[in-house]
């Protein structure tokens, strides 16, 4: 007698697979650190002999003696019209320096709302300067 | 006369390209997940203007509580006591690497003077690329 044996067709059980994968993305998801990788270019002035001789009178000097505060070539300015006093500017003289200057008690987020300012009106020539480089400058009475 | 209709296809949902369709989004978040040697977490300022910061960058961040942390970029940070400390790595990366660039990952509230210590190392030692990581600023905020 012949007996009849019933074949299961062979197979990889994959089913549990998409369950498997999708747990593995959650993971990365939740493990993914969001790192920030952007951000502002920041360049000190070049030490460039051709730019040596600048006055700091000709520049334009943004002093920021708070938040929000802002002293444009000595005169109070909201930072509109600060953006539009220094566009103007620009457009006169494009290669005009800017001289960021935040006094030490500003916090940080002001210092880069002044700075993407400048970057944002195409500024060539930013200038950052330490706070012992004012001193220095002071010394030199460039700065009042 | 009843109509015998024979071959009844079963419902199914198709899930056999699940999984593959999975796999490609794990590959994804994993390609696209950079880890940053850095972890400490700051609440970045916001700009409008975003550059790329370059891959490997060395990264100086520093908190609130005026904890300085340090990076070469390859290796995870740690530490640094005062901003005058940071002199002997930053002089012995910009040795090794002229144009290499430092990222200072400062937090927006931080006191603009601890950042400019920082600065002011950077400039004495030879760094001459530095970015600051800033967050996207949404238009009207």
């Amino acid at each position: 007698m012949k007996i009849h044996r019933y074949r299961t067709p062979a197979e990889v059980p994959t089913a549990s697979m998409a369950d498997i994968a999708f747990l593995l993305i959650i993971f990365f998801m939740l493990t993914a650190v969001y790192s920030s990788t952007r951000g502002l270019e920041f360049a000190f002035p070049k030490d460039d002999p051709n730019q040596r001789n600048v006055q700091p009178q000709e520049a334009i000097h943004v002093k920021i003696t708070g938040d929000g505060q802002y002293l444009v070539d000595r005169t109070p300015m909201t930072i509109q019209q600060m953006a539009g006093y220094v566009d103007q500017k620009m457009k006169q003289a494009p290669d005009k320096p800017v001289i960021v200057h935040a006094l030490p008690d500003v916090p940080y987020y002001s210092m880069i709302d002044v700075f993407d300012v400048m970057r944002q009106l195409k500024v060539k020539n930013v200038s950052v300067p330490t706070q012992s480089e004012i001193e220095r400058w002071r010394f030199f009475g460039y700065l009042e | 006369m009843k109509i015998h209709r024979e071959n009844r296809i079963a419902a199914v949902v198709p899930t056999a390209s699940m999984a593959d369709i999975a796999f490609l989004l794990i590959i994804f978040f994993m390609l696209t997940t950079s880890f940053s040697p850095v972890k400490t977490s700051v609440d970045l300022p916001e700009s409008v203007e975003r550059a790329e910061v370059e891959q490997n960058s060395a990264i100086v961040a520093i908190t609130t509580l005026n904890e300085i942390v340090f990076s070469d970029g390859d290796n995870p940070g740690f530490n640094v006591d005062s901003p005058e400390a940071l002199a002997p790595h930053i002089q012995s990366l910009v040795r090794a690497i002229p144009n290499k660039q430092f990222v200072i990952k400062a937090d927006r509230a931080v006191r603009y003077s601890s950042v400019d210590a920082v600065l002011d190392q950077l400039r004495r030692n030879g760094a001459k690329n530095i970015g600051l990581l800033t967050e996207q600023k949404r238009p009207g905020k």
